[in-house]
């Protein structure tokens, strides 16, 4: 995950900002070197963070409020009313953050960091996806197994599309030409696609069925989905799930622990094992690490080679070059999650 | 719950004076198991009367020797149903038409009270807003202490005091048969509205409550709070399930043991210690209905919170409400659940407590 705002440009001065969920800091370190440069105080269990009009904004799970961090460190909580942000998405110029402890995403006004509103969706929101134009978000329910669909213009949910019997969707993502949606059925064990065009109005029923389903690994929980592919790892099974748009498979990867993320470095493609010490690609390249890596972040544009790792039970940070292995780690507060690249 | 921990040694003022609070309380009493006959295993009416007195620094509940000391002082009403009370009752109860009592009414605001509506049920048993009044029931049960909550409602100007151990702990004269004929009364309101609370007031406090902002409290047994899926308390009726934001989960049984209230410093250790509330400031409560939460409205009250006020609409009106669902949300994946042991006593039916409790 790159910031928020997209942006790929590359100074030299840049900070890895990690959530750390134990110890309820941000923590900070130059991204060259490792240095670590600091702590900031963020709230209850802070999981992810973004960053958007140049602050780094933090999900705290355990609050039902989201922690804005300036770049002179100054800190601003905004409320949103709902206990556990957990997933930041930005849509037509404002903050989503979806509460995964209550049933309604939070919307924030970047600018003036203040909520403008809470748009109602199924209970227990996780993950959120955007598609292109930014004019619907997807919204993932683990409790009541939809993804709901939110028009960004109006901050309505215009429709829920039904992801399945007893389904608790996780991850959800949309493919790059914004014309697929995806979403991860834990329970099931599944990945559904849908269309996310259509003349969805009015409440749930009215959204279209799933257009396609497929069967995935034990225990997925997110998934990876370009223009024409799409990965679902399997955490239970150690196995990666690869698929076309319409979802027929073409390939299920072996070999892994417990594969948690699937990353495109200048052209291949890496997976991140929360089993294992190591980043592994398809085609069988292996890079060290120093820890088994929960979360990772892509550091940089086109052409760069480098993962910043979080090793959540190792209390480390790394960042990894897939070509020459551990450029640096650090010790870490506890249990650090995702980071972010500022 | 948010907030600082207490410290390891009670060093800070606040968890002193919490202490000193719940050594106060625990001072008062009500009499219990302790209290033994005279003979051995049998136990006389003057005995069941002995168990349910109150003493020390607890408000409203009195016990069977304040009434008969001020018989005929005090308007006692009957809040069992018809054929109950046609059965046995103090003599010259007179029965509050208990469906009057739970009126609501409409507003911009949400559901409110019904505060004319009460106060005719008031005026039709002889009811006048001066009256000192005693209320009963087969225990202390919501459906007593929703006829409390009913007479604060509307105003109510005389003192009101709940019966504790119902009508099995009154061993003075009782009556049956049809009920005796009272002069109807124009009973006219004088709504307490800082009785009571909103959906929007609650809407616009989403996310202070039990935080910076009042206390809330929902009385609903725990797998209503929790949304447990597949729990048959699930309201079927419900859109959804869960809880206010920041609500915390305090079965209202835990009020009651048998059918008397519970040892005051058992519900101070329940709603301070465990559930962390503020007796100095506002405290919130909700239920399924706006019967069951008056249990502990008056509870609250009876052991010295100062400003207790219930959402007459509940959380079925909240969980069903129409339109902007973002500005109410249900929180779902919160579990401050403060573990009671009450029991409601009396008989079934038409006793004294909520059928949807």
């Amino acid at each position: 995950m790159t910031g928020g705002d997209g942006r790929t440009d590359a100074p030299a001065d840049r900070v890895l900002a990690v959530p750390c969920e134990g110890d309820d800091l941000l923590a900070l370190f130059a991204l060259d070197t490792g240095e670590r440069l600091g702590e900031v105080p963020v709230g209850s269990h802070p999981v992810h963070a973004t960053t958007c009009r140049g602050r780094t904004v933090v999900a705290t799970m355990g609050e039902r409020s989201v922690t804005a961090v300036d770049p002179s460190g100054e800190v601003t909580r905004v409320e949103t009313g709902v206990l556990g942000p957990s997933h930041f998405a930005v849509a037509n110029g404002e903050l989503y953050v979806s509460c995964s402890a209550g049933d309604a995403l939070a919307v924030v006004d970047p600018e003036t960091l203040t909520l403008v509103d809470r748009v109602a969706v199924g209970a227990e929101p996780h993950e959120l996806a955007v598609a292109s134009g930014g004019e619907r978000l997807y919204s993932g329910s683990r409790r009541e197994g939809v993804v709901d669909v939110v028009d960004t213009g109006s901050r309505e949910r215009i429709g829920a599309i039904d992801a399945g019997p007893d389904a608790r969707v996780q991850g959800v993502a949309v493919s790059s030409d914004g014309e697929r949606g995806y979403a991860v059925d834990q329970r099931g064990a599944r990945v559904v696609a849908f269309e996310t065009g259509g003349d969805v109005a009015g409440d749930a029923a009215s959204a279209g069925p799933v257009r396609a389903e497929a069967a995935v690994g034990a225990d997925p929980y997110d998934l990876v989905a370009t223009g024409n592919r799409v990965f679902v790892p399997g955490r239970g099974d150690g196995v990666v799930h690869e698929f076309d748009r319409e979802l027929e498979l073409t390939a299920v990867h072996e070999g892994f622990s417990r594969p948690v993320d699937v990353f495109e470095v200048a052209g291949d493609w890496w997976v991140l094992d929360a089993g294992a010490a190591r980043l592994r690609s398809f085609d069988g390249a292996v890079v060290e690490t120093p820890a088994p890596g929960l979360v990772a972040t892509p550091v940089g544009g086109a052409g760069d080679r480098r993962l910043a790792v979080s090793h959540y039970d190792d209390d480390r940070v790394s960042l990894v070059d897939v070509d020459s292995g551990t450029v640096w780690t650090a010790e870490s507060p506890a249990y650090p999650f995702g980071s972010v690249v500022v | 719950m948010t907030g600082q921990k207490p410290d390891a040694d009670g060093a800070d003022g606040e968890n002193a004076t919490r202490r000193g609070l719940l050594r106060a309380a625990a001072g008062a009493t009500v009499a219990g198991a302790a209290s033994t006959a005279g003979c051995l295993s049998v136990t006389t009416p003057a005995d069941v009367a002995a168990q349910n007195e109150v003493s020390g620094n607890v408000g409203h509940f009195v016990g069977p020797s304040w009434l008969a000391d001020n018989r005929e002082d005090a308007v006692v009403l009957d809040a069992r149903d018809a054929e109950r009370f046609r059965e046995e009752r103090i003599y010259r109860a007179r029965r509050v038409p208990f469906d009057a009592i739970t009126a609501r009414k409409s507003t911009d605001e949400g559901a409110v009270p019904d505060t004319d509506a009460i106060a005719d049920a008031f005026g039709e048993i002889g009811l006048t807003p001066d009256d000192d009044v005693l209320v009963y029931g087969a225990s202390v049960g919501s459906r007593v202490t929703r006829v409390a909550f009913a007479l604060a409602a509307v105003g109510h100007e005389g003192a009101i005091r709940v019966l504790n151990g119902g009508l099995s702990a009154w061993n003075g004269r009782l009556g049956t048969g049809s009920r005796d004929r009272v002069s109807p009364t124009d009973y006219e309101p004088d709504p307490a509205t800082s009785t009571w609370v909103t959906r929007e007031w609650l809407a616009d406090g989403a996310g202070t409550f039990n935080a910076d902002g009042p206390g809330l409290v929902d009385v609903r047994m725990p797998e209503a709070y929790l949304a447990a899926a597949g729990s048959d308390v699930l309201n079927e009726d419900h859109d959804r399930h869960g809880h206010l934001p920041g609500a915390i989960d305090v079965h209202w049984v835990g009020n009651v043991d048998g059918r008397r209230m519970t040892d005051p410093g058992r519900l101070v250790q329940l709603y301070e210690v465990e559930g962390e509330l503020d007796r100095s400031e506002t405290v919130v409560v909700y239920g399924g209905d706006n019967v069951d939460p008056t249990s502990t409205w008056l509870t609250l009250k009876a052991i010295g919170f100062e400003d207790v006020r219930l959402y007459d609409g509940g959380f079925g009106e909240w969980a069903n409400v129409q339109g902007d669902r973002g500005r109410y949300p249900v929180e779902t994946a919160t579990n401050v659940v403060v573990e009671t042991d009450g029991s409601v006593g009396g008989d079934d039916g038409g006793g004294d407590f909520s059928c949807t409790g």
